[in-house]
């Protein structure tokens, strides 16, 4: 359970309205600040920009860091970026762009969000879906991999060094975050794991070979390219196709991508990583 | 037939240069086997890259089929100055061959 | 099969010319083209090294530095840089335990002794990096862990 800590709540929130953004909740900011408390007490020469590195920003990891640094000096995603932006760019069948979409929509420190008037959880992917269809093309099917993961990329590395700062400002949009907060701290599958028993209670420890990375800052950096994924053919995920991943890992039924309970999910991940500049891609293990 | 994306970068690092070239290769070792076949699959990479600054050899790169997939390899040189130019070239054990150039900013 | 490219050698050169001497050897096969390829083939490391390097003797040097992780995240895919002050003429890759110890090598005609390279390994393995300058054989190694993996999606 969450405690609900007082204080800076409220200023937080006026801070926000002045920022010209709307902000979060104060209950909302209230969870903000206890998990950034919990991870800065777990870890405490991290700051908080750097949990955009993920699990190559925890101490446990430096035996492991020098994959990413050595690969980083030529990042293996520099050739796909560049097609991504040509992708981005590339005028649809009708003369239009995905920009002439996305100047109407939330930049990508505002993704995801809650659209009052459909009642529904927005993300990039199904934004970019309906920017297809609304220009007469085929929407993209495979919403793991490929060619949308590249599309989301290349959308929210135009906003790299921002600060994520997605708004819970509303009834509606504070159910959703609540779906997803709950979905974070459920248990589930023959494991029995709720994410946060790994990314929140065991941060930095070991399972088998691995380090478990961070909650604080988990989704900044997607899409994400994965050594893992290259060698097998496949290498960039969205963060639904690498939830699927993580639900199967703990024998959970994996849900579809664009799924409600994905989408929530994502929105809690996004709040609980408020004020993290966004660096996409990310390349990982 | 296409010639496979040899992708060359070159970094400046006080007074040197780093030369790192990307080559999409498959680099088989020969022991895997086609998954749906069970043959093995035949051995298939990169042999030699060649590194060339203004025309003159200056390094040369011997790679067994041990070196990764999609191979990142990279030399240093100094004395490299705005204008020159590098070129990197490759052949592999099945007589492919691959190149790119790139100048010295 | 392709032949490989001729690496300089003082000793294969010497090696060549006996050869050669003897009549055992084909004038269009040069010995250290075959020696070359012969490392690239040896399943012991020390076959490999005394291949390529015509049995001179390595001795540890402190002025090699080899940049890669402990523990590799995928062994598909391991970074290793090598850096010498030493005036280096070959560097040469070995993953003690891969089937094929020799990774790769490079030959170095005025570059920098440097190296970037990414390797496959089976298994945790001593990595050594050898540097050969000038009539002088030196070598530096870490060991890389390669482990099963916990999560991953």
């Amino acid at each position: 359970m969450i405690r609900v800590t007082t204080g800076l709540a409220t200023a937080a929130l006026l801070v926000a309205a002045t920022m010209g953004q709307a902000g979060v909740l104060p209950e909302v900011q209230n969870d903000i600040d206890e998990f950034r408390g919990h991870f800065k007490k777990r870890f405490s020469e991290v700051n908080l920009e750097r949990y955009q590195d993920g699990v190559n920003s925890l101490p446990q990891y430096a035996e492991r860091r020098a994959n990413w640094e050595l690969l980083m000096e030529f990042p293996p995603y520099e050739q796909d970026m560049e097609t991504a932006r040509e992708l981005w760019a590339k005028p649809f069948k009708n003369g239009k762009t995905f920009a002439d979409c996305f100047d109407n929509n939330p930049p990508a420190t505002k993704y995801p969000y809650w659209d009052e008037t459909r009642k529904e959880i927005r993300t990039i992917e199904l934004d970019i879906n309906e920017c297809l269809s609304a220009n007469g093309e085929e929407p993209i099917k495979n919403l793991k991999t490929g060619k949308i993961a590249m599309l989301v990329a290349a959308f929210r590395e135009q906003f790299n060094g921002q600060e994520w700062a997605v708004d819970i400002d509303s009834p509606g949009a504070k159910a959703a975050y609540d779906m997803g907060k709950k979905y974070y701290w459920t248990k589930r599958g023959q494991l029995n794991f709720s994410c946060a028993n790994c990314h929140v209670h065991n941060a930095g420890n070991k399972l088998r070979g691995d380090v478990l990375s961070a909650g604080l800052g988990h989704t900044t950096g997607f899409p994400v390219y994965r050594t893992k994924w290259a060698v097998a053919g496949k290498p960039w995920g969205t963060v639904h196709r690498r939830y699927g991943g993580c639900n199967s890992q703990v024998r959970a039924e994996p849900l579809k991508p664009q799924s409600a309970e994905y989408r929530a999910l994502e929105l809690y991940e996004a709040a609980m990583s408020s004020g993290i500049p966004l660096k996409v891609p990310s390349q990982r293990q | 037939m296409a010639e496979r994306l040899t992708k060359v970068k070159v970094k400046k690092l006080g007074d040197k240069h780093q030369v790192l070239v990307l080559i999409n290769h498959p680099m088989e070792t020969g022991q895997r086997k086609d998954k749906k076949t069970g043959e093995k699959i035949p051995a298939h990479f990169i042999e030699t890259i060649t590194f060339e600054l203004n025309g003159n050899k200056v390094a040369e790169a011997s790679l067994g089929s041990g070196v990764s997939k999609n191979p990142l390899t990279g030399v240093e040189l100094d004395g490299a100055k705005p204008g020159d130019t590098i070129k990197v070239s490759w052949t592999d054990n099945k007589g492919e061959s691959g190149g790119t150039e790139a100048t010295v900013k | 099969m392709k032949r490989r490219k001729f690496l300089q050698s003082s000793v294969a050169g010497g090696a060549l010319v006996v050869a050669a001497g003897s009549g055992l050897l084909k004038p269009s096969i040069a010995a250290a083209e075959r020696s070359n390829e012969t490392a690239f083939a040896a399943t012991e490391a020390d076959e490999a090294v005394k291949t390529l390097f015509g049995g001179m003797q390595a001795e540890d040097s402190g002025d090699i530095t080899i940049k890669a992780p402990k523990q590799a995240e995928n062994g598909a895919v391991v970074p290793i840089k090598v850096e010498t002050s030493l005036a280096a003429d070959t560097i040469a890759i070995v993953a003690e335990k891969n089937p094929f110890p020799l990774t790769t090598a490079v030959h170095l005609n005025g570059a920098k002794g440097f190296y970037s390279t990414r390797i496959k390994m089976g298994q945790t393995s001593n990595v050594v990096a050898y540097v050969k300058s000038g009539d002088k054989l030196y070598k530096a190694s870490q060991t890389i862990k390669v482990t099963v993996g916990g999560c991953g999606g």
